[in-house]
């Protein structure tokens, strides 16, 4: 133990100097940021006070109690049971152009750097930038009114979706054993059958029933732009004033998708721990 | 949690009829049950103390009987699996003991109610085998964070601990060697390293008693050497007792004044260092190679 | 060695396994043909019945109508500066609501400092349910409807969306971290809010600014969609020039999006490298 010196370090600061002047900055800018971000926006910070309040009232008036016997009505159901198919179709497809596109994108075994990685890059970000619902309401306008619209947006959303996850896990895989199928003098296409996907399987499996999950949360709001599904009702409802049917149909998205949630938490959990 | 004395009671004397003698089976060798030193009343007293884990498990400890004087350095030893770190979380009832009464200078601690209880923590401090640091703080604030029995809810959620806690810290730093290590974060720390930072943390209490859990397990032999030095030359520096489990007979036998042996979560032996013989060694580790 | 027997055994042997390849082989096709059966199904009642093909026209009309939207209509650039900020605030600023709003949820939910569990439990974890199945277009009409137009429904609906994920991925690392460190804490006299914030929080921000900055990111892209049902940002300037037929203009608001989203990838990647 070294002898301690007479005049030891007697003064402490948690924040040294400059360091401290740096967080400090930052903290101010930030702070400056978000009240003029709420300026901007017109937002008056009193005014949230009070909105907890307003909402629960308003809910509480008008949307309650949910008229169940309108969702429980045949022609509903049948929307439902489309939205589903939707998803499912979606998925599927979605799933298949995001197979390909991931391969392009992941940096480690793109089989082009030059031009399918930026391709498949660029794709995935598109797909993914843009919401679904815009998706939905520019297939619309192109196609028309109806499901084929609905599964065309979701598919571009679940390429934008699994894409960039498939893409991640690939990027995460073992160098060495893409390199020893590379080394039987496999092409790119045998490299990624035997090299690739073996890794990835399980991960990608889960992502696969993700996908779904997310997918059918979409599918169920599409149809608000009229891309078929059960949105279609909620835009009626709401646009005819009718709260409390608004109300019902609200629920069913709810519980549905919660369902659809847990089979898929369900789902995944059992294909991880195979 | 309050051990109503009835049911205390009835465990004890359950305990004693399956166990024999009087729930002591101690081999009582030479001066036998030594005494707390001539500084007076023992700072801490054990009575009694019995726990089990869950409500129908095996008793881990069986009826445990020690008292710790203002002098002493007390090394509990025993085999892996007695009960000896059962017996130090219970007298700060970081496990709850199901009977018997812990005294540190007069307080029954197994009587209070958990706010009295954090009180009276605060007055021992407490070394782990593991460290048992957090990470990603630094070591100043890992040091400091042995305050917070005494700093107040609101300053300490702020970390504005008073200018006399930092200067102590700054003090003690110096003295356990790591006077250079200020600002670090804990986990760039070696492991020896590590245990200085909680030495610091359990000194900073100003406690009464230091409480230390096989303080040497995780650590290199060298380094085990100098860490038991430091903790013995410290508490003699600040007059605080020491009771400290210890896997390593031979660092108990070297640094203790006072060795108990436990086995089964019984208190199979009591005596000074050098009166530990073969017999005495063979009822606490028999069946243990040694 | 009695080279007949040996190798009629081994011909028995590969027999038996190019058999059971076979019959894995048969059953795995048959369900790839169940599931393209099913597919085909689904697919023809869907879209071939659902979908009127006389609207469609033919594939060139299509591509005719694709032609329309390109080139990106440049002269409405100026138009869309103030909602490509206002979708950046309001991705922000919903952000930041939804991060103060999911502490007490997470407090909630995480079962080793959940108060009352297994039923404060069950109720965080619920709020967390709700706030991830709700999209945020409904959250938008909830708010909308509650609290009138603008950009404010907007930051509430994407905070209210938010709180779910980042509640959920912070209570999970709050259940991970290593309880040593709490033992100490509780041992040098500290209660359960200086454990709180001494042993469980060091461990925890770093998960919790990560999943913040991961939300917010998301969120630019929600954020853009507001519009849509009037609660402020790029969705209504791209809702009016749809209304407008002027498909150039719609290219521009898409463009207009994907910057943002642009600009908020970098950011976060360089906050992340900053901050963890």
């Amino acid at each position: 133990m070294t002898a301690p010196s007479a005049t030891s370090r007697r003064r402490w600061r948690r924040f040294r100097y400059p360091d401290s002047l740096y967080r400090f900055a930052a903290l101010l800018l930030f702070l400056v940021l978000v009240f003029y971000a709420l300026d901007y926006l017109n937002v008056h910070l009193e005014r949230l006070a009070d909105v907890g309040g307003r909402v629960a009232v308003f809910l509480a008036e008008r949307y309650y109690p949910p008229d169940l016997a309108y969702v429980t009505d045949a022609d509903y159901l049948a929307y439902v049971g489309e939205t589903m198919q939707m998803a499912l179709l979606a998925t599927v497809f979605g799933l298949a152009l995001a197979v390909p596109l991931a391969w392009f994108a992941a940096f480690n075994v793109s089989p082009s750097r030059r031009f399918f990685y930026p391709l498949g890059r660029f794709s995935i970000t598109g797909a993914r930038a843009i919401h679904e619902t815009i998706w939905a309401i520019l297939f619309v306008n192109l196609l028309g009114f109806g499901p084929f619209a609905g599964v065309l947006a979701l598919t571009m959303f679940s390429i934008g979706f699994a894409g960039k996850l498939m893409a991640e896990e690939v990027e995460g895989i073992d160098r060495g054993q893409v390199d020893a199928i590379r080394a039987t003098g496999a092409g790119p296409v045998q490299v990624l059958i035997y090299g690739v996907i073996p890794q990835v399987k399980v991960a990608w499996t889960g992502i696969a029933i993700y996908t779904w999950d997310v997918a059918f949360r979409a599918a169920t709001i599409v149809g608000f732009f009229g891309a078929g599904g059960m949105g279609w009702y909620l835009r009626r409802t709401i646009e005819g004033l009718e709260t409390e049917r608004t109300a019902a149909i609200i629920l069913t998205i709810l519980a549905l998708v919660m369902a659809s949630e847990a089979l898929s938490a369900w789902a995944r959990a059992r294909v991880m721990n195979r | 949690m309050r051990t109503t004395t009835s049911y205390a009671t009835s465990v004890r004397h359950a305990l004693t009829e399956s166990v024999g003698l009087a729930g002591r089976t101690a081999i009582e060798v030479g001066s036998g049950r030594t005494g707390p030193g001539a500084a007076g009343d023992a700072v801490l007293r054990i009575d009694g103390l019995c726990a089990r884990y869950g409500k129908a498990g095996d008793f881990v400890l069986k009826n445990i009987d020690l008292e710790v004087g203002a002098d002493d350095f007390v090394a509990i030893i025993g085999p892996s699996g007695a009960g000896k770190s059962t017996l130090i979380r219970c007298i700060n009832r970081l496990v709850e003991p199901v009977a018997g009464e812990i005294l540190l200078k007069g307080t029954n601690l197994t009587a209070l109610s958990q706010r009295q209880l954090r009180r009276h923590r605060r007055r021992m401090g407490m070394i782990f085998q593991e460290f048992n640091l957090v990470e990603r703080m630094s070591v100043m604030d890992n040091v400091l964070s042995g305050r917070l029995g005494y700093v107040g809810v609101a300053r300490s959620l702020f970390k504005l601990f008073p200018r006399a806690d930092i200067e102590a810290a700054l003090d003690i730093l110096e003295k356990v060697g790591l006077g250079e290590f200020v600002d670090k974060r804990a986990d760039q720390l070696s492991g020896g390293q590590r245990q200085r930072v909680g030495i610091a943390r359990a000194l900073i209490q100003d406690p009464e008693i230091l409480l230390v859990d096989e303080p040497t397990s995780s650590l290199d032999p060298k380094i085990a050497r100098d860490v038991m030095t430091l903790i013995r030359d410290m508490s003699r520096d600040l007059g605080v007792p020491v009771l400290c489990n210890i896997h390593d007979l031979q660092l108990a036998l070297e640094f203790a004044d006072r060795v108990v042996g436990v086995q089964g979560g019984e208190k199979m032996f009591e005596g000074r260092a050098s009166e530990l013989d073969r017999r005495a060694l063979h009822s606490i580790y028999a069946g243990e190679v040694l | 060695m009695a080279a007949a027997r040996g190798s009629s055994e081994g011909v028995r042997r590969s027999d038996a396994i190019v058999a059971r390849r076979r019959r894995d082989r048969m059953r795995r096709y048959g369900l790839y043909l169940l599931a393209f059966v099913i597919l085909a199904w689904v697919f023809h009642s869907t879209v071939v019945e659902a979908t009127d093909w006389a609207r469609i026209g033919s594939l060139g009309s299509v591509l005719e109508t694709l032609g329309r939207f390109l080139p990106p209509d440049l002269s409405l650039a100026p138009q869309l500066v103030q909602p490509m900020i206002e979708t950046f605030m309001m991705a922000l600023l919903g952000t930041l609501l939804g991060a103060f709003l999911s502490v007490p949820v997470i407090w909630l939910g995480a079962y080793n400092i959940a108060p009352f569990a297994p039923v404060s439990y069950a109720i965080g974890r619920g709020l967390m349910t709700v706030s991830r199945s709700v999209h945020e277009l409904v959250w938008a009409l909830i708010f909308v409807a509650a609290v009138g137009l603008g950009a404010l429904p907007g930051i509430l609906a994407v905070a209210f969306r938010s709180i779910g994920f980042i509640a959920k991925i912070t209570a999970e690392a709050i259940e991970n971290i290593d309880r040593r460190s709490l033992e100490a804490i509780y041992a040098a006299g500290g209660n359960r809010l200086q454990v709180l914030r001494y042993a469980v929080m060091p461990q925890v921000l770093p998960t919790f600014t990560s999943v913040v900055i991961f939300e917010w990111d998301i969120n630019i892209r929600r954020a853009s969609i507001m519009g849509l049902v009037g609660a402020g940002g790029l969705g209504l300037t791209f809702y009016r020039q749809m209304a407008m037929f002027n498909y150039a203009g719609v290219t521009s608001v898409i463009v207009a999006i994907l910057v943002l989203i642009g600009i908020g990838e970098v950011v976060s990647y360089l906050l992340r490298r900053r901050m963890i």
